[in-house]
């Protein structure tokens, strides 16, 4: 998540802070190093968010700082799950951010030790919550990551999935967090990764996000082709009719509720759609995101704000 | 309270007195009776030249038995020698007396004898998951010798083997006990006086705990060592149920998961937790242990988990002839020198211990544990690698190996070092546990700290006698052991360097490449000990509740206690490993 584009004629709301005004609360105090506030604004978290609260967590770890006064609210209560959980995503971020989003070949050594120490930091105090509060969810989310950075294997991170499931089958953040693991750069396989992903939109009530994951699961997927064969890959009838199944049922479903997520699914499915050349399936995300765009999967396409804009000035075409 | 007034609170529950000098506990029970002399020595008092001289003792001791069924009554744990025997009055008077005229005089003539059949005996039996865990926290001396062969059945002479027997199978350091309700006539346990030995003093090989360690696929392993209690014995009970629940039950990882809680001297217990996984699934197994200790750690436990665990540990009160049954346990705490409980105290421990106990027990143990993880390491969860290689090298002459560029083996005057891209193993001399020597010139040095060093003269440049004449001066004369001549096809050449087959158990300098064992892993250990750890309780069963009919049951209980001896037996000896440089 990331800063807002500057200096285009109409710039792209990349940062979800602006693009979801209920999460401005947030943004204030994190800024504010205001642990009050913070945590009146997760204890205020609408049940209705299902993810909600992983989904703030992790906004919260890409603002700058924020470890300062976490890490002081740890101190204060060391048994409390949320300062341990909100600490250890910051934790993560930081130790994302060392490593860099290459391939883990291209590492140096420091990145590397720098990358996995923020991760141990951040298991050592998620190890504590999930032991007092095992179905504090949170935390077996931001165990996902660590499991997956700290290379800790696909039995591992299923185990911490399904201690998670138990209590929240639905938790689209977890999932796709899972889903990373299962893709075969994390030590799994694409047969392993796309049934996942259909198995959790399959189960996900009607109108949930949890379609999405097929999108994800299809992008990542992409991304492992080589260049003809990533272009064929999407243009697949059988991936389309996938990602049209997907997107109807979730966030082009009646029943669909625009959560502080929204901006992430519409444009996976932009994104999918359009590098697939089904412009006319884009469409609907595109209207949906306006100006607002999430980067998580953009971000990977070259000159991706220039391209957003082409694949939207396309798809509105079809309309 | 002193140990008389302890044994004089037994009183109507077990009686004692003394035999040529051997105290002696003794509580009725009808039918046969059970007796069983302790001696306080074992293999923890053994060095690694000697190791395996107080098995010979037994065996030695144990000789002219040989032919009847009673021959199988003797054992050899870490720290106490126990000869046991049930029968009639006439079979277990005939059976000591025997026993203690062997040990006067040991029939020396099957010295050599016996030196092979323990030869044997190690060379056909394997390895356990757990077997590395003592050498990795105690080295290559007291508590670590169970994770070595035993050496002495190389080189010890019937002196070293005939004043081992003079100086430790004493009177007072002996215990005695009987299932009976007097002594019976006739016995003659005469043998000379001496001392009482302490337990040994633990060494320690880990400079820091929580530390693991890397093992084979399928197995994890944790043990620790903990101050012995009431609460800590339960805790043991609590972390096998909760390890069972969550990696069998729940997420079923594993198929075996347990703990254990044994008695390691006067002081202390070793806890040792256990679970298998198959390889696809031990990263789980892993994670789900680290989580399962966390949670015991935090104190989020069960009240049920608690009274289960503690219901288990009290029914063991519940055995008619109760104080027959607890012979055993009381004369190895008067051997050993711990407190001596009633089963009322105990009972009333056992119901003293709360949830803030148990969580005081399961930091004490996570905080002293060695974690031996299939795969991966466990830095993650807060632990700290084992020392694999030594913290400083010595200076000498150098020789480079000849399948490894890398590697240099330096020959110095304080002690040899082998230099890896790892890092540096190191043994020094006057810190050299034993050292094998090969008429051939191979020679394998063992730290005390268990590092080890095989210098081959065939497998590294240079390595002339002159040089090996060093290490021969150097290492001091007790440490040393040789070992016959080897065919000449197992004396070790070099690799072709591009070759090397990682499924080829290595040889020379990658064998020491990160100066500590790795284990051969079977999963006979966990079932035999399995067996030999449940088999007393059922035999108790067995014994007291066929008192009644009292011939077959005879034969049954000698069968029992036969076959209990055969699984710590067994059990022991898949818990050793073998020795690098021994020929199987």
């Amino acid at each position: 998540m990331g800063e807002s584009a500057v200096g285009e004629a109409s710039p792209l709301v990349t940062d979800p802070f602006d693009a979801v005004p209920g999460l401005a609360p947030l943004r204030a105090a994190a800024w504010d190093q205001d642990w009050a506030a913070t945590r009146a604004f997760f204890e205020e978290i609408p049940d209705t968010e299902t993810d909600g609260v992983s989904f703030a967590a992790v906004l919260l770890a890409g603002v700058e700082r924020t470890e300062w006064f976490l890490e002081k609210a740890v101190r204060d209560r060391p048994d409390a799950p949320l300062p341990r959980t909100l600490l250890a995503e910051r934790y993560i971020h930081l130790g994302w951010r060392a490593r860099g989003r290459g391939p883990g070949a291209d590492l140096s050594w420091d990145q590397a030790e720098q990358f996995q120490d923020w991760l141990r930091k951040a298991e050592l105090l998620l190890i504590e919550v999930c032991a007092r509060e095992p179905a504090y969810v949170p935390a077996w989310t931001a165990r996902l990551a660590t499991a997956r950075g700290l290379t800790l294997g696909q039995s591992e991170a299923r185990r911490r999935y399904d201690r998670l499931a138990e209590h929240d089958p639905h938790h689209v953040l977890a999932q796709s967090r899972l889903l990373q693991q299962l893709c075969p750069k994390w030590g799994g396989s694409w047969e392993a990764a796309h049934g996942f992903a259909q198995e959790c939109a399959s189960a996900a009530p009607e109108g949930s996000r949890a379609g999405v994951l097929v999108a994800e699961a299809h992008l990542e997927h992409c991304a492992e082709l080589d260049g003809a064969q990533a272009g064929e890959y999407l243009r697949d009838v059988s991936v389309r009719d996938e990602l049209r199944r997907a997107a109807r049922a979730s966030v082009l479903h009646p029943g669909h509720r625009r959560g502080w997520a929204w901006t992430d699914s519409h444009s996976t499915f932009a994104l999918a759609f359009s590098l697939g050349g089904h412009p006319g399936d884009a469409a609907r995300h595109f209207t949906a995101l306006g100006d607002t765009v999430s980067e998580s999967f953009w971000r990977n396409v070259p000159d991706w704000k220039t391209r957003f804009t082409e694949f939207r000035t396309a798809a509105s075409a079809t309309l | 309270m002193t140990t008389h007034e302890e044994l004089d609170a037994l009183d109507g529950i077990v009686r004692h007195t003394t035999v040529h000098g051997i105290p002696t506990l003794f509580a009725p029970r009808a039918g046969e009776i059970t007796a069983g002399l302790f001696f306080r020595v074992g293999h923890a008092d053994e060095t690694l030249p000697t190791a395996g001289i107080t098995h010979l003792v037994e065996h030695l001791a144990l000789y002219h038995l040989g032919l009847s069924d009673l021959h199988y009554n003797g054992a050899t744990a870490s720290t106490y020698t126990l000869f046991h025997v049930t029968g009639d009055e006439t079979e277990v008077v005939t059976y000591l007396n025997s026993v203690c005229t062997a040990l006067r005089d040991l029939p020396m003539d099957r010295l050599e004898t016996e030196k092979e059949i323990l030869r044997t005996e190690a060379g056909s039996r394997g390895q356990g998951p757990m077997s590395q865990m003592p050498l990795w926290r105690y080295g290559a001396q007291g508590y670590g010798l169970s994770s070595y062969d035993e050496l002495g059945t190389r080189s010890l002479t019937a002196d070293q083997v005939r004043h081992w027997a003079e100086t430790r199978f004493t009177r007072d350091n002996a215990v005695l006990f009987l299932t009976a309700d007097r002594v019976p006539d006739g016995l003659d346990l005469t043998l000379p006086a001496g001392r009482r030995f302490p337990t040994p003093a633990p060494s320690s090989a880990l400079p820091v705990t929580p530390a693991f360690l890397r093992g084979e696929d399928g197995h994890l392993v944790f043990t620790s060592v903990v101050r012995r209690s009431t609460a800590a014995a339960v805790f043991a009970e609590v972390l096998g149920r909760a390890l069972f629940q969550d990696l069998r039950q729940k997420g079923g990882y594993s198929y075996s998961a347990e703990a254990d809680y044994s008695s390691r001297d006067a002081d202390f217990a070793t806890l040792t937790a256990y679970a298998d996984a198959l390889p696809q699934k031990q990263d789980a197994a892993v994670g789900g242990f680290v989580d399962v200790f966390a949670r015991l750690r935090a104190g989020r436990i069960g009240q049920s988990e608690l009274d289960s665990a503690r219901g288990k540990l009290l029914r063991r009160y519940d055995v008619p002839d109760l104080g027959a049954a607890l012979l055993p346990s009381y004369a190895l705490s008067l051997l050993t020198g711990h407190r001596i409980l009633t089963p009322e105290q105990h009972r009333d421990e056992l119901k003293g211990v709360g949830i803030d106990d148990l969580r005081e027990a399961a930091r004490e143990a996570w905080d002293g544990g060695l974690l031996q993880v299939p795969a991966r390491g466990a830095e993650w969860a807060g632990l700290t690698p084992a020392p694999r290689f030594s913290p400083s090298g010595v200076s000498g002459t150098l020789h480079p190996s000849l399948e490894d560029d890398d590697v240099t083996l330096i020959i110095g005057e304080t002690g040899v070092t082998l230099s890896t891209p790892g890092g540096l193993v190191t043994v020094r001399y006057d810190a050299c546990a034993a050292m094998t020597t090969r008429p051939d010139g191979g020679r394998c040095l063992t730290g005390l700290d268990g590092f080890r060093i095989a210098v081959e003269p065939t497998l590294f440049g240079e390595v002339t006698a002159e040089r090996i004449a060093v290490l021969d001066k150097a290492v001091p004369a007790d440490a040393i052991v040789p070992l016959p001549m080897r065919p000449v096809e197992e004396i070790p050449q070099p690799r072709e360097r591009s070759a090397a087959d990682p499924r080829t158990p290595a040889r020379g300098p990658q064998e020491t490449a990160d100066g500590k064992r790795a284990g051969r892993v079977t999963g006979h250990f966990v079932l035999v000990t399995a067996l030999a750890a449940l088999w007393p309780v059922l035999l108790v069963a067995l014994v007291v509740n066929g008192i009644k009919d009292s011939a077959p049951m005879g034969l049954a209980a000698i069968a029992g206690f036969a076959l209990e001896f055969l699984l710590i037996r067994a059990a022991r000896n898949l818990y050793r490993t073998g020795q690098p440089t021994t020929p199987p």
